[in-house]
């Protein structure tokens, strides 16, 4: 776009906040790897638009663990750890510090190992049900992150920076490509049934990217907020207050012709109007046959577990409609430290054996009805958590401590490969050591699996092209099948 | 690990080369340049600058890094940096510091080659170094001839010259209606009232657009409105952001601050005085600048170091970026890491700026009320009274009984989670304790205890147990957070951010030993004397003291107490043993206590604002990579040094001296930026985009100007006109080009359709604020009652980590403006946060301004609105004629300032008479007219 065309589709809204992109940005940055800005109209914000290059993936699901999954208890296999139980963690000093504090002596893994599926690959009884995937998931074992503070590592797992404010994977996602489905949103996030996780919105948060591009929270538990028709108007009062709404937009726009943001605005209430009809469809979880539900768990008597399931097919009923980005959560943080979520400091196993099931068997359901439905073909699936834990107990406590220097993640789906390991983490999985990964990696591979460009998908801010990535990551093409 | 080469190697080889003798002269394209490609320009060549040295370019090469030395001094070799740093003579700088090093070879080369004089040949570099200080911004404010115009007003001179340059004129004045619509929008941020809108349409008198003018910049509204695009560019929340995302009670004072700033027009250098040291200006609510960012609490910190100091830095990242966003319009925290890519701020000049602010904290601050000295003079009176109270309450509590192992009837009354009185026999002892053997619900919660007083006997009344009285504590054990350490027990603060909490679930003790013997005969404890939780309250417990054999005591224990109830226990509980005129007594006694302890509370603890607090600044260096375990060479605080005029403090400038001489560097008329930034800001929230379309971003990788020489002028006339930002609103509306219609005209939309170049006005929808307010003036129930701390938009919730439900019944609270609503970072208000409502995370000097239907599901569907549109109907009732007609005329005009047309007066009867009046009103609630400024 010349400077020309685009001074013709700055006037109003969405183009004119690409003004300052086009005017500033540019001008100093190589022309070959410059930003590649999505062409967006401002009348239909969120219509579909062409990748960067040739994706793989059409959508992405990030099944996101809130509170800091122990990588040795359930995927990263560390017989030494076995063997030093009770031991002091050779290389540090005594009672050395971490988040939380002093440190007590290395404590074996609380979940037996097993080898599974024809990889043979090691993991635990934490997971029953997804370790039956084992054969079809993609681990990246040195993850690492920076803060060993949940809100801010949170905030980079879902947005690259561990500040507030910046925009999350799935808002720049929307905004790069828009989305497939019309009368959903681009982005959907499924907070946990117990509540938000640590960083609440920010995980969601569109930052400094037009509210278009935010997140919309709801799950099976919660609709969207303001989304029903008002209780005691009726369906003729809310649709001759429509028509007349209309009728006087229209005479309005009259007086402005060819003005994007009026238009834009009526076009709104119509697209608002199909959202409700649409959103409850969407989540309307009669229509799945029993057997489905009960692969789900979506029939279990305890509303947690049944919750937690239901939101898993809610998940899968937004992606097959195009949506383009779904965000699920497991675990709250309300409820504090532990007890709804995965921050196992205290007793570590006598949490898990409580979050453990409300996990495994839907999201292990979710991934085989992905794939039953072809949907895997065309969709990434992203299992994470904001950190690991440690391989010592804490002292006098029955827990494992924060550990940002070395966690693990898993990929499945769109484009990557099945049964396969990357990177690992030290003997003990105390660090990252082999083919360390970071977050904006992640998020680089992600963006990639995408068909975008992390480099290239960025956003005029405060004198600064703003990238998921910030100035760093490296797409991790060994992933790649 | 690097080998150095030895010295007699290269003695050598120099030895060697010189037998050979008159070898032919080094020449810099074949044999210099090759060498410095393969080992140094990586770093110091058109992608790098490291320590600010570049080796592809001439001039810069010549000039030397960062340090202000030449790296080559032509014709001395072997003194040449280097040379020196290349062969490892210098064991500091050992270059390349990566990668493969020079051979003994290529390091002769290079040193015959500046023996030879470093014969670098001119327009041979493929690199071209920018002088990062050839920015417009950075240069003096231009000063160019008015063209004239019609109006005779410079502001349409500039415009209007630029608009015949592109074949385009200004349009038409636009009508009064229009005209009185839009200055209430701007200025006000609400609609006008129908009745000052006929009154302004129908005046004949030609001053009367002025006098308009100067009556909306007079009125606190116009404050309310023009404070709100300030806080957006700092960040501004009332909480602390991240996870906990917990309330900061007392930043409201802030807010209020700017508000009274714009309303009295504070001239711009001391509007930047006040937010950078008003303390030293008695004005300590401006501060609240430096710390109006998110910032992680004690407890989210890791204990470890490398955690406390990154956390810190965070802090003071965010301090210099907010002064370089704000203020100077440039991105200083881009040069924390390297220096900045594009603009002129070393790294050096970024460590600098932080050490101006190296001694500022997080923190809480007295306001000093006007009548601080008088207050003094009445405080000792005030307490004799209060002890004597004290005294009279006392006789009316009841004496524990520790003797009857279990009282059938409890004497006492049941606990509360605020304060409970435990009395005694008086006894002399050196140590209390506090055993707890159950909390409120049941055995899962640890106790808590925010503070536990003991008294010693009067007359001489006193809390022994304060830490400031010399006593210390012991504990079972406590919870790892700091705000619940077993110190906070006996700090003399109240509340859970400073409570002792147990790390066991329903248990636990806690043991006070004062500084000497006393003789005592009272305990006051309580869970949370502030009165927001009820929960961890110790329902089971025993007071002990050690006697001089050291052996414990009981001295009260909750035995004789009514049994306690999950919330404050009701009164006549409380009250059981006392009996008809023992109770009038009481009630009398109580009242006066309650009173005095109210007002001596008042009296001794002045309001607080969430803002800076200073301590001796520590040293600061430049950290390598901007990471704080790296350390490099200390520096002074400092201005920038390339922009501006000079700025030096000495090394150890007290710490306000450091604020003080910044805020005047600020707003020195020599240095380019504050003016140009302030008047551009001005000007965006006129026209929607700034002269300059990035408002914080003023260096080269902002956008340039589209009048530079308008934008010079401005902030030329901002400065003689002594700063005075009002001053600067009334030359922008009263020049014609804010004056002219904003009707499209096809000629000029095929030119500039974005106007950028104001052929028109341009119309755009109205903020988030915007819409709230004039939804509220409209149903007229706007409440505007200013100042104080603000409403809560969300459901209360006291969890240790907030969770912001939104609010689902709305009363006169809630009515105020939306400035007043209280902001919580992140979390946006469920109706009006979707209208691009920024979140406090990072700065937002310029809104997105996008459409959505999650708006439209907002403004259609919440019952904030619904309400509101009942409201309204019940106004129509109220102000019109009871016939459709006569209510959609009021409607109209209440909402558009205009009459209805035929054909919308048809259509709106006919909705009223088929649906009613509130389905009436919330159709023109949701209607674009009313969210657009024309």
């Amino acid at each position: 776009m010349d400077r020309r065309t685009f001074l013709e589709h700055a006037g109003t809204g969405l183009g004119g906040i690409a003004l300052a992109s086009l005017l500033g940005g540019n001008r100093v940055l190589a022309a070959d790897r410059g930003p590649i800005r999505p062409q967006i109209r401002p009348e239909n914000a969120l219509a579909a638009r062409p990748p960067h290059f040739a994706p793989r993936a059409k959508r992405v699901l990030v099944i996101f663990c809130s509170g800091a999954v122990s990588h040795l208890d359930s995927f990263d296999y560390k017989p030494t750890l076995f063997r030093l139980d009770g031991q002091p963690m050779p290389g540090t000093e005594k009672d050395f510090l971490t988040f939380q504090g002093e440190n007590g002596n290395l404590v074996r893994p609380l979940y037996d190992f097993k080898p599974r599926g024809q990889t043979g690959k090691m993991v635990s009884d934490l997971f029953p049900h997804l370790a039956e995937l084992t054969d079809d998931l993609c681990f990246i074992h040195s993850m690492t992150a920076k803060s060993n503070t949940h809100g801010p590592a949170e905030n980079q797992m879902s947005t690259g920076f561990t500040l507030d404010g910046f925009p999350s994977l799935g808002s720049w996602v929307s905004y790069a490509l828009g989305s497939e489905a019309d009368d959903l949103p681009a982005f959907v996030a499924i907070p946990d049934p117990r509540g938000v996780p640590q960083a609440g919105v920010n995980n969601w948060s569109n930052g400094f990217l037009p509210a278009v591009f935010q997140g919309t929270a709801f799950n099976a538990q919660k609709p969207i907020f303001n989304l029903a028709s008002p209780a005691g108007i009726s369906h003729s009062a809310d649709g001759a207050a429509r028509d007349a709404l209309r009728f006087l937009n229209e005479r309005h726009l009259a007086k402005f012709p060819g003005d994007f943001e009026l238009s834009a605005r009526i076009a709104s209430y119509e697209l608002a109007a199909r959202m409700q009809l649409s959103v409850p469809e969407v989540g309307d979880l009669s229509r799945e046959s029993a057997a489905t539900l009960a692969d789900y768990g979506a029939d279990d008597p305890d509303p947690i577990r049944s919750g937690f399931a239901k939101n898993c097919l809610l998940a899968r009923r937004l992606l097959e409609r195009g949506v383009r980005c779904v965000q699920l959560f497991n675990g709250s943080y309300a409820m504090g430290e532990g007890i709804g979520n995965w921050d196992g400091h205290k007793k570590l196993k006598e949490q898990y054996d409580i979050h453990a099931p409300i996990l495994d068997r839907p999201a292990a359901a979710l991934v085989r009805d992905l794939r039953q439905r072809g949907l895997l073909e065309d969709t990434l699936v992203v299992w994470t958590t904001e950190f690991g834990r440690m391989p010592t107990f804490q002292k006098g406590a029955s827990g494992r401590d924060h550990n940002p220097n070395g966690f693990t993640v898993w990929l499945t789906g769109a484009g990557v490969k099945r049964g396969f390991s990357y990177g690992a983490t030290d003997e003990l999985g105390h660090r990252a050591v082999d083919k360390i990964a970071t977050i904006y990696d992640l998020h680089a591979t992600i963006l990639h699996l995408m068909g975008l460009d992390h480099e290239r998908l960025s956003f005029y801010h405060n004198g600064i092209e703003r990238r998921l990535t910030d100035v760093h990551g490296h797409v991790l093409t060994d992933l790649f099948a | 690990m690097c080998i150095r080469p030895p010295v007699t190697l290269i003695a050598g080889l120099a030895l060697v080369v010189q037998a050979f003798a008159a070898p032919a002269p080094v020449d810099f394209i074949h044999d210099v340049r090759p060498i410095l490609e393969k080992h140094c320009t990586s770093c110091h060549g058109p992608e790098k600058h490291k320590s600010g040295f570049r080796l592809d370019v001439k001039a810069e090469a010549l000039r030397g890094g960062d340090s202000g030395e030449p790296a080559i001094l032509p014709g001395k070799g072997a003194e040449s940096p280097l040379i020196r740093f290349v062969s490892g003579l210098d064991e500091d700088m050992l270059m390349p510091s990566k990668g493969e090093r020079l051979n003994a070879g290529e390091i002769d080369t290079l040193k015959r080659w500046i023996d030879e004089g470093a014969a670098w040949p001119d327009g041979v570099d493929t690199a071209v170094a920018v002088d990062k200080l050839e920015h417009w911004s950075f240069k003096p404010l231009r000063r160019d001839p008015v063209p004239p115009s019609t109006s005779g007003h410079p502001i349409d001179g500039f415009i209007a010259a630029k608009l015949a340059e592109n074949g385009l004129t200004l349009s038409p004045e636009a009508d009064r209606r229009t005209l009185i619509r839009r200055l209430h929008l701007i200025l006000h941020g609400l609609p006008p009232a129908p009745e000052e809108a006929e009154a302004f349409v129908a005046i004949r008198d030609p001053g009367a657009y002025e006098a308009l003018v100067d009556r909306l910049l007079a009125s606190p509204r116009y404050g309310e409105r023009w404070a709100r695009h300030w806080l957006d560019v700092i960040a501004f929340a009332e909480t602390h952001g991240f996870e906990v995302n917990t309330p900061r009670e007392n930043a409201w004072p802030y807010r209020d601050y700017v508000i009274e700033a714009f309303n009295r027009d504070t001239p711009y250098p001391r509007f930047i005085l006040e937010q950078l040291a008003g303390d030293t200006v008695n004005e300590p609510r401006g501060t609240a600048f430096l710390v109006a960012t998110a910032a992680l609490l004690t407890g989210q910190i890791g204990k470890d170091e490398e955690s406390k100091l990154k956390a810190r830095q965070d802090e003071l990242n965010d301090m210099v970026a907010n002064v370089g966003g704000a203020f100077l319009g440039l991105t200083l925290h881009c040069a924390r890491c390297h220096d900045h890519k594009f603009d002129p701020v070393s790294q050096k000049d970024y460590y600098s700026l932080q050490a101006v602010f190296a001694g500022v904290r997080h923190g809480e601050r007295p306001i000093p009320p006007s009548d601080w000295d008088d207050r003094q003079k009445r405080e000792p009176a005030l307490r004799t009274q209060f002890a004597v109270a004290t005294e009279r309450m006392f006789a009316f509590e009841p004496v524990a009984d520790v003797a009857t192992a279990a009282p059938t009837t409890p004497r006492r009354a049941a606990l509360q989670a605020t304060v409970n009185s435990d009395r005694f026999a008086p006894v002399t002892t050196n140590r209390v304790r506090f055993t707890v053997s159950a909390t409120l619900h049941g055995s899962v919660e640890a106790p808590c205890i925010d503070e536990l007083e003991v008294f010693s006997v009067a007359p001489d009344r006193r809390n022994v147990a304060l830490a400031s009285a010399g006593a210390r504590v012991t504990a079972s054990g406590s919870d790892a957070m700091a705000m619940h350490a077993p110190e906070l027990i006996n700090d003399g603060v109240y509340g859970d951010e400073q409570a002792w909490l147990s790390n066991e679930p329903g248990k636990g003790w806690i043991e006070i030993e004062f500084a000497r013997p006393e003789r005592i005969d009272f305990v006051k404890w309580g869970r949370d004397r502030l009165g927001k939780y009820r929960d961890r309250l110790p329902t089971e417990y025993r007071i002990e003291v050690a006697g001089a054999d050291g052996v414990w005591r009981p001295v009260a224990t909750s035995a004789d107490r009514a049994p306690t109830k999950d919330g404050a226990p009701p009164r006549s509980t409380r009250l059981a043993h006392l009996k008809g005129a023992e109770l009038a007594a009481w009630a009398e006694a109580n009242g006066e206590f309650t009173t005095l302890e109210r007002q001596l509370r008042e009296l001794t603890q002045p309001p607080k604002v969430y803002a800076g607090r200073f301590e001796k600044p520590p040293a600061v260096h430049v950290l390598s990579r901007g990471d704080p375990m790296q350390p490099r060479e200390a520096v002074a605080p400092r201005a920038l040094s390339q922009v501006g005029p000079a700025l030096t403090l000495p090394a150890d400038a007290s710490e306000s001296q450091r604020r003080v001489a910044l805020a005047h560097w600020l707003a020195d008329p020599e240095n380019p930026l504050p003016a140009r930034v302030l008047v551009n800001r001005i000007w965006q929230h006129h026209f929607g985009e700034g002269l300059v379309g990035t408002p914080n971003d003023f260096g080269r990788n902002g956008a340039l100007p589209t009048h530079p020489e308008l934008l010079d002028w401005l902030a030329r006339d901002f400065i003689a006109g002594g700063w005075s930002i009002k001053r600067l609103q009334r030359e922008i509306v009263l020049s014609a080009t804010w004056r002219q219609s904003s009707a499209p005209r096809p000629d000029a939309l095929a030119k500039d359709a974005g106007t950028r170049l104001l052929w028109r006005f341009p119309p755009r929808r109205i903020e988030a604020e915007g819409v709230r307010d004039s939804t509220l003036a409209v149903s007229g129930k706007l409440d505007l009652r200013m100042g104080g701390p603000g409403f809560l938009p969300f459901a209360p919730n006291f969890n240790y980590v907030r969770v912001y439900e939104p609010k689902l019944s709305f009363g006169p609270d809630d009515w105020r403006r939306m400035i007043y609503m209280t902001k919580v970072r992140m979390a946006q208000d469920s109706t009006f946060g979707a209208f691009d409502c920024p979140d406090a995370g990072q700065s937002a000097p310029k809104r997105p301004r996008s459409t959505t239907p999650l708006q439209a599901l907002s403004l259609f569907n919440s019952r904030f609105v619904l309400e509101q549109a009942g409201f309204m109907g019940e106004r129509l009732q109220r102000e019109s004629a009871d016939s459709p007609a006569a209510q959609v005329r009021r409607a109209f005009a209440l909402a558009f300032q205009r009459a209805p047309d035929a054909a919308e007066l048809v259509t709106c009867e006919k909705l009223i008479r088929e649906h009613g009046l509130s389905a009436f009103c919330r159709v023109l609630l949701n209607a674009n007219e009313l969210l657009f400024i024309p």
